[in-house]
């Protein structure tokens, strides 16, 4: 069991760092001035920081998660429907989970 | 500059289509509740600490850190290198966040998470601009973690494992798709994505984790110039 003391430090510091790196980006740019390099930058950003998040979560999960990750794009490309995507991969995963339990 | 709005009815509308998403963050917020609790953190401070903090992963990695004398030193780098890629989306961001005015940008990047920030794109994709989604989709998410650690943490017990139902899946389904969508609308991302995901993938057993997605990242934006420029 952790003293107040130390959960009130841990917790504030967890707090600090994260909201850190929430305003971060924001506050940096705020003192480059864009250029239409720097613009095509960030949009690349964009897109390549969550695909990135995608490859780092398929790296640290199983067969399971890729299935269901394929089957999600599946899903995306025939109904345009995040929603649909994200419950084709879940009822994906349960019956990979529940045949594989058997 | 590109135009912004920031609308209540924004708020509204942002809260609206992260529910799905956030219902789905539910079984992950049981899960910090009741691991929070195993390891010895109060549902009182636990609840606090999801309320404040606001980064599963960051949390979830916390909990090794509960054996007195605490390291503080370490957890803030564990912290800041787990929720670091909030850093690259702050700055994509920026086009868009820096136009409003300083207290409203600092409220709506404290909610700033991977799921609001994913639709914030495709909406932006849509032609949409007001940053009002971003916020609340943001309090949604935050309400569906707060709330769900809660019930962990003070009924967990009662609820029990729902490890097979498949839900542990579901966020990388929705970035994936989200990826395919940003892609879809304009080709051109599609190498700085390919680049992105490869350079994250192979650096994965190399760098600590977190650092290979921040390094992904710039190298898909890095991409994105040189491509264009050919």
């Amino acid at each position: 069991m952790l003293s107040d003391g130390s959960y009130i430090l841990m917790v504030t510091v967890m707090a600090a760092a994260a909201f850190l790196t929430r305003i971060a980006g924001s506050v940096f740019m705020a003192w480059v001035a864009l250029t239409p390099k720097s613009e095509r930058f960030l949009e690349g950003l964009s897109v390549s920081v969550i695909a990135a998040l995608v490859a780092s979560l398929l790296m640290s999960g199983d067969v399971k998660t890729g299935v269901a990750t394929l089957l999600a794009l599946i899903a995306m490309a025939l109904f345009r429907s995040v929603v649909w995507a994200m419950l084709a991969g879940m009822i994906c995963a349960a019956a990979y989970s529940f045949v594989f339990s058997l | 500059m590109a135009n912004i709005l920031f609308t209540r009815a924004g708020v509204l509308k942002g809260m609206q289509r992260l529910l799905p998403v956030s219902l789905f963050v539910v079984p992950f917020g049981i899960a910090y509740g009741v691991a929070a609790t195993e390891q010895g953190l109060g549902p009182f401070q636990a609840t606090a600490m999801s309320g404040l903090v606001f980064t599963a992963t960051a949390q979830f990695a916390a909990l090794d850190f509960l054996e007195e004398p605490i390291a503080f030193f370490s957890l803030g780098l564990v912290v800041l290198a787990l929720s670091g890629r909030h850093i690259i989306m702050s700055a994509a961001l920026s086009r868009w966040i820096n136009q409003l005015p300083v207290k409203r940008r600092l409220v709506t990047l404290a909610f700033l998470s991977d799921a609001n920030f994913a639709d914030f794109q495709t909406s932006l994709q849509r032609g949409e601009n007001d940053l009002g989604t971003l916020l609340g989709g943001g309090l949604m998410l935050w309400l569906a973690w707060v709330g769900s650690t809660a019930a962990g943490a003070f009924g967990g017990d009662l609820i029990g494992k729902t490890d097979h139902l498949g839900f542990d899946v579901v966020m990388i389904c929705f970035f994936a798709a989200t990826v395919f969508g940003a892609v879809r609308s304009s080709t051109r991302m599609f190498l700085p994505v390919v680049a992105a995901m490869a350079v994250s993938a192979l650096t994965y057993t190399i760098l600590p984790t977190g650092w290979n997605i921040i390094f992904a990242a710039l190298v898909g934006g890095a991409v994105a110039v040189v491509y264009h420029a050919e």
